[in-house]
């Protein structure tokens, strides 16, 4: 089909359109309310529970802290405590640059800019949290250990069975995830490079 | 109620428009059902912002290509729209296959385009002049002629293959 055969086909289909007006009054209220009602619910819900046990967990940590007796369980404790305030911080502003494209006011250019910047941002927070995350998994078992178990893990044998596990568990996941970010990346250069053209 | 009374005149004089939009920008029904209330949705959210500067149906297109590229991050979440049965059905759905058959085809080959093309192949279906389109789409008027002649390379090629 060439393009003004398109075109032709396009303007009968924009008549059988018209000829059939379907959309009721009722009908565009309850869209805009029950859209008002899911924005307003909508709100991050996973991230948000996630940021209040993230929260609660440094609350605890924070209180306990002089519990931690040794340097080397300060210094996990140190480590735990700015990892679970940085976690829901970055996940938040990930959210916030995948759903910053101003719908009014921009031009077409601008909000494909902004979508494709979005997604590269949101890649590179995500992988921020990535690690983060394989840090936290590494820290926060001497500290609960010392704090609710009372024990001091590093003088447990199977410690080192812990770390290697999650090193190995993490090494997997990492593969997974960063290929799916990869196919992101292309995905907004493409765009990038279209606007270029 | 005044306003509301316009937007819902507004909404229903440009009814083709949403669906048009929301079809090309979405790969399944519940996807196109989901877009076109997210787009009655931002319509009315952006609707005291209008200021007559424009025409209605170039700020029309604005919002709704806007909201079709947010829709692009969305994952679908069930439960959160009105439910596609009290929704109007699409006029390729009337009984007329061969009519059917033919909107699904030109469909088919807007979709093969890029991102970028489908907007501005959207609005030239649509009637619309380069200097419209080019006010719309934020690009210059030459680089639209520019980027619809690569369209139409783009369409003979894959008619050809």
């Amino acid at each position: 089909m060439e393009l003004e055969e398109m075109k032709i086909a396009w303007e009968e289909m924009s008549a059988d359109i018209g000829r059939q007006k379907k959309i009721t009054d009722s009908l565009i209220i309850k869209m805009t309310q029950i859209n008002y009602r899911n924005k307003t619910l909508k709100i991050a819900v996973p991230e948000t529970i996630g940021s209040f046990g993230c929260m609660a967990m440094a609350l605890y940590i924070a209180i306990h802290f002089q519990e931690l007796h040794t340097w080397y369980l300060q210094g996990c404790g140190l480590i735990t405590l700015i990892t679970l305030v940085l976690l829901p911080i970055i996940s938040f502003r990930s959210i916030y640059v995948i759903t910053a494209v101003q719908v009014e006011g921009n031009k077409y250019k601008e909000s494909l800019l902004q979508y494709a910047n979005g997604k590269k941002k949101f890649v590179a927070l995500q992988k921020m949290n990535f690690y983060l995350g394989a840090i936290l998994l590494v820290v926060i078992l001497p500290v609960t250990g010392q704090l609710i178990g009372g024990k001091d893990v590093f003088k447990q044998h199977w410690i080192w069975l812990w770390f290697s596990t999650s090193f190995i568990f993490f090494y997997i996941l990492a593969g997974r995830i960063f290929r799916k970010y990869v196919n992101i990346i292309t995905e907004a250069q493409t765009i990038l490079r279209e606007l270029e053209e | 109620m005044q306003n509301k009374n316009e937007f819902i005149r507004v909404v229903q004089e440009n009814e083709g428009l949403i669906y048009k939009v929301a079809k090309l920008y979405t790969d399944s029904r519940e996807d196109e059902q989901d877009l076109y209330q997210e787009i009655i949705y931002q319509l009315w959210k952006s609707f005291d912002g209008f200021r007559n500067e424009s025409k209605i149906s170039t700020w029309m297109y604005r919002i709704a290509l806007n909201t079709s590229i947010v829709h692009l991050n969305r994952e679908r979440r069930k439960g959160k729209y009105v439910p596609i049965d009290e929704m109007p059905a699409p006029p390729s759905d009337n009984g007329n296959t061969l009519k059917a058959e033919r909107i699904e085809a030109l469909y088919a080959h807007i979709k093969n385009l890029n991102t970028v093309e489908k907007g501005i192949v959207l609005l030239y279906l649509e009637g619309k002049s380069y200097e419209e389109i080019a006010g719309i789409t934020g690009f210059s008027v030459s680089n639209v002629g520019t980027r619809l002649g690569r369209i139409k390379q783009k369409l003979s090629s894959q008619i050809k293959k």
